[in-house]
């Protein structure tokens, strides 16, 4: 096996008003590999994935507990937030372009990270592009709006934005949940070739793509982690009942 | 049976009629209101003609010489400085509420604003020439005059014997009376923004001011151009706030502390003493021509908005 990039110990979390969506989740989130959660609707996958780049400070009255060592740190307890996210990117169900052209789309990152040569900013658009496969569609209309592009190729743009500010891990939100099975096969071939450069933290419902695309797959059910192991060995050999009655499709 | 059917038929049919009737009503009422203040305006027309009557700075009922520039610049002046100061704070307001205010303050301000925009325009009228008029005359623009007097070009719009009924008050009284107009639009249309447009921008290390100049504030562009023509609109027509502030002095005035006249106020001043026919045709004509203005600014802001629609 290879190292981990984020070590999460004991981590709940609790919703304004008490809910406890997470209870207690260890998990080792391995460097240069996709890790896809699983569970049923409700269990606490999108909230334990929104831990990672602290969305939830963004609304009040939330709290965590336990830690995500990233770096030998804990990230849960990281003051400069705006940078922590510019290392974890994050991309959801739904294309998110931004009101703007495509090149602003992907350099709106490096501008905010204080990149104002010309020539620079081009080359990563390029390169952001290029990695996202979205470069051969999108190199001669980069000044047109992002929103004429289709909902796959949205979906790749948003992924090259993330990628333009060199992250070090790529949060997936059901990102092919919106998506036709044509854009969906384009986004699983890139991130699993992405995963040379980032690593991947995928939250699924199509249990097939989890077993497709993702090295290690953690199930959860209502808040709990229920099993991780090795995805191969998930899939067809698991050691929780529950895990098997998911999997084969008996709940959820 | 087959009664029955023909009855609900015939009913059916009759309520069809009646909501057409409606709403043809309001095509009659507007086409009628362009037609008679065109008739009655056609004896100042024969006079000025139009760019004649528009470009002359004349108010001279004795003599029976009128124009439309002193008035449409006392209208327009007032109006663009009323948006000037309203938009942005009304845009304040908007991000305010929708994006850094506590939960329970949100319906207080809410609530404030929409007070404000209930207050009748004779009250903001009233309270202008008897509170703010003084404030402005006594405090505020001896101030401003201090500071800005000194500096050439500039200083011209700040000379003059600073009174408080003059261009400056009246367009803060106007721009307080179409702020919460554009404001509670802008509200709205910010809260449309989709959560997870906003969270993307987090996301790749935006601060909360970076996420709304670039994505919240662009996403509502069109809400914000809507909301500022309506507010236009309403500056424009406005009245009695601004009879009791603005002075009806018939000149350009070059300083924001000199006395000024709109169309509005003009109309609702002068009926009453116009006692020949060309004098009573070019109130009307002034009349026109504002209407004509408004017409014109709800054509370029739709044609605007669907431009935007299709896109």
């Amino acid at each position: 096996m290879s190292d981990s990039i984020m070590t999460v110990k004991n981590l709940n979390f609790y919703y304004q008003g008490g809910v406890h969506a997470v209870k207690n989740m260890s998990l080792e989130i391995k460097k240069n590999q996709v890790t896809a959660l699983i569970g049923p609707s409700g269990c606490g996958k999108t909230t334990f994935l929104r831990c990672f780049n602290r969305m939830h400070d963004l609304y009040p009255g939330h709290r965590h507990e336990g830690e995500i060592l990233f770096e030998g740190s804990n990230l849960l307890e990281r003051k400069d937030i705006t940078e922590l996210r510019s290392r974890i990117g994050m991309v959801f169900q739904k294309p998110t372009p931004f009101p703007m052209s495509i090149f602003d789309n992907i350099s709106y990152g490096l501008k905010l990270k204080g990149i104002k040569n010309r020539a620079e900013l081009a080359d990563r658009v390029e390169q952001a592009l290029k990695q996202a496969a979205l470069w051969d569609e999108a190199k001669d209309r980069l000044k047109q709006s992002a929103n004429g592009l289709s909902g796959g190729q949205q979906q790749r743009l948003v992924i090259a934005r993330a990628l333009a500010v060199e992250p070090d891990v790529l949060l997936f939100d059901e990102p092919t949940s919106a998506l036709d099975p044509i854009s969906t096969s384009k986004i699983e071939e890139l991130m699993m070739k992405l995963k040379q450069e980032v690593s991947i933290l995928i939250v699924t419902h199509n249990m097939q793509q989890a077993a497709r695309i993702s090295d290690q797959t953690a199930f959860m059910y209502m808040g709990e982690l229920i099993e991780v192991d090795k995805t191969e060995t998930m899939f067809t050999n698991p050691k929780e009942k529950l895990t098997e009655e998911y999997i084969t499709g008996r709940f959820g | 049976m087959a009664g029955t059917i023909k009855r609900e038929q015939t009913l059916d049919k009759l309520f069809a009629a009646i909501t057409f009737l409606a709403a043809f009503m309001v095509l009659v009422i507007i086409v009628s209101i362009f037609t008679s203040l065109f008739r009655e305006s056609l004896t100042a027309i024969d006079a000025f003609g139009f760019f004649g009557f528009i470009s002359s700075t004349a108010w001279d009922p004795v003599r029976e010489n009128f124009g439309a520039a002193t008035t449409l610049y006392g209208t327009l002046i007032t109006t663009l400085m009323a948006l000037a100061i309203a938009v942005p704070v009304a845009l304040g307001i908007a991000i305010f509420i929708t994006e850094l205010c506590p939960k329970f303050l949100k319906p207080i301000f809410s609530t404030a604003i929409e007070l404000l925009a209930a207050i009748p325009s004779i009250i903001y009228g009233m309270w202008g020439l008897f509170t703010f008029a003084p404030l402005m005359g006594e405090y505020v623009e001896p101030a401003l005059q201090g500071i800005f007097e000194p500096i050439p070009l500039l200083g011209q719009l700040f000379s003059g014997v600073p009174l408080g009924i003059d261009i400056l008050t009246t367009s803060i009284i106007l721009s307080i009376m179409i702020t919460p107009f554009i404001s509670s639009i802008v509200r709205d249309t910010f809260a449309l923004t989709p959560v997870q447009l906003k969270e993307s921008a987090y996301g790749i290390g935006a601060t909360r001011w970076e996420v709304i100049r670039d994505v919240i504030i662009p996403h509502s562009k069109t809400g914000i151009f809507g909301s500022v023509i309506i507010a236009m609109g309403r500056a424009l027509g406005e009245t009695m706030a601004v009879a009791f502030v603005l002075g009806n002095k018939h000149a350009i005035a070059t300083s924001l502390f000199d006395a000024s006249a709109t169309i509005t106020v003009t109309l609702a001043n002068e009926f009453t003493e116009a006692d020949t026919d060309l004098y009573l045709s070019s109130l009307f004509y002034l009349a026109l021509i504002l209407l004509g203005m408004n017409f014109l600014l709800l054509a370029i802001a739709k044609t605007f908005l669907a431009r935007k629609g299709k896109a």
